[in-house]
């Protein structure tokens, strides 16, 4: 069996499966917009809000943070990049390099800001059945002349769809590295093309299986759509994220 | 005499450098058959099955679906011939069961509440409904061949064609797969079914056909059949060698 990754849909029965996916595409979009302008209570705010979503959806919160820990070692160095090149006052001095306290400060607002955005994606696709997202692409890209929708829609879902699969495949074709020391490589652009070569291959291989699969059943662009289900809730939602945001903008 | 559901006539095909994939095929199935397709590796299984419901077109040769060229109708042919590949994880693009088994007929634009009455009959069939929300990565190897089969059920095919499809199943999980595959050919579905593993079948297949270097080398029933398995290098079922010195 495959281990799950954070960003794949898991069925349940939260209010966030069964919100409309055009609301909640909308929901994220304001969530985003709300925090390029969200300071450390408001970031809190938020947080406790997204926890109180992660725990209705019976996310593992411990097995999730494990899974982000290269974003987060990002984070650590977004919050180390923005303390050593901010001026401001000192915090700490040594050979002349210094860590001010304005620079950790906007450094770990950003970094909270970026969490609370990935945290936000990770709700969204555990409560977003990939053919629902496609859906509401469709929705959205409709009005806009000259988007083929259709496309742009599948091609989102069957990315989502995907992403796991080559994750696990880049994890196997890492122990098959490993098992044969390949670890001990120095040289990271060998190391990078030890595994990246066979992982392409296998990916386009993939591709190909999938796609003879999709026409033996006789995939096209013309097909039943999944239907809209509002579950009442969404004006309540839209609502209360439109004043958070407007809270931010304003106060 | 049945009538032929398919007839595969004088069907030749080369790959794109030049190599023979299969040559001068020719064969028909009726309705009910189990037939086996067996032969060594790169002996044209594959080629050969691909082209029974369009996925590959012929150098020359046709295959005949009810009388009428496939090619002509392409949707038909692949809602009549329904194919079953042998690798689940790159053929499973739904992401719960139901979505995955509802792909099919949302292809062919049917209404959303006759896609739903189909799903649900399907998986109740092959006992899959309990699994309907699941995510298909989390199911085991044999519930995800399951799953293939029920995706191509939902259309109502006339004739399944597997390829391979004990390939990386455990004991249980073969031994599951079987017993749904043997029902579906006693309740008057046609099976077609690429493999190496004859053992297994024993006993479920009525017909085989021999594939060796891109031609059909044999037609013949199951019995009559499984002494000439070794000298196309297929390896002869174990129960069929009693009395013979043990071969590994």
């Amino acid at each position: 069996m495959a281990t799950l990754n954070p960003f794949v849909f898991r069925p349940g029965h939260s209010n966030l499966h069964y919100l409309d996916t055009r609301c909640k595409f909308f929901l994220v979009c304001i969530v985003s917009l709300s925090l390029l302008k969200a300071n450390f209570p408001a970031c809190f705010i938020l947080l406790g809000t997204l926890i109180f979503f992660i725990q209705q959806i019976n996310l593992e919160l411990g097995q999730t943070l494990k899974h982000l820990k290269y974003f987060i070692l990002f984070l650590v160095f977004i919050i180390l990049a923005r303390a050593l090149t901010i001026p401001g006052d000192p915090l700490v001095q040594l050979y002349g390099i210094s860590i001010t306290h304005q620079g950790l400060y906007e450094g770990c607002l950003v970094a909270f800001r970026f969490f609370l955005v990935m945290v936000t994606g990770i709700i969204f696709s555990n409560t977003t059945r990939p053919a629902n997202l496609k859906n509401a692409v469709q929705w959205y890209l409709k009005p806009i002349p000259f988007v083929p929708e259709k496309r742009v829609g599948i091609m989102i879902s069957l990315a989502l769809r995907f992403l796991p699969l080559i994750l696990n495949q880049a994890n196997e074709t890492r122990n098959a590295v490993h098992s044969r020391c390949g670890n001990l490589e120095k040289n990271p652009v060998k190391r990078f093309i030890r595994l990246t070569l066979p992982l392409l291959k296998k990916t386009f291989l993939s591709a190909d299986h999938l796609i003879l699969a999709m026409e033996a059943r006789c995939y096209c662009e013309n097909r039943t759509d999944p239907e809209f289900k509002p579950s009442g809730k969404e004006t309540l939602f839209i609502i209360t994220s439109l004043g958070f945001w407007l809270c931010i903008q304003f106060f | 005499m049945a009538i032929p559901i398919l007839e595969i006539n004088h069907l030749t095909h080369q790959y794109p450098d030049g190599s023979d994939g299969i040559i001068d095929i020719c064969f028909s199935v009726t309705k009910g058959d189990f037939i086996i397709l067996v032969g060594k590796n790169g002996s044209g299984k594959t080629t050969l099955i691909r082209h029974l419901n369009g996925l590959l077109r012929p150098q020359s040769g046709e295959i005949k679906l009810h009388g009428k060229n496939i090619l002509k109708d392409l949707i038909l042919t692949r809602k009549t011939v329904g194919m079953v590949f042998q690798d689940a994880d790159t053929q499973i693009v739904g992401d719960t069961v139901f979505d995955e088994v509802a792909f099919g007929p949302e292809n062919l634009n049917l209404q959303r509440n006759l896609i739903n009455t189909k799903v649900t009959q399907v998986l109740e069939q092959l006992n899959l409904i309990k699994l309907k929300d699941r995510n298909p990565s989390t199911l085991s190897g044999g519930e995800k061949r399951k799953l293939t089969i029920a995706g191509i059920l939902v259309m109502d095919p006339e004739i399944i064609i597997f390829d391979e499809p004990f390939a990386n199943l455990d004991h249980p999980g073969t031994q599951s797969l079987l017993s749904t595959i043997a029902d579906l050919n006693q309740n008057g579905q046609t099976i077609v079914m690429a493999t190496h593993d004859v053992e297994t079948l024993m006993g479920s297949a009525s017909r085989m056909l021999i594939m060796d270097k891109g031609r059909l080398v044999e037609d013949g029933s199951f019995t009559d059949l499984i002494k000439k398995l070794e000298s196309h290098g297929i390896k002869e079922p174990c129960t069929c060698r009693i009395g013979r010195p043990w071969q590994p």
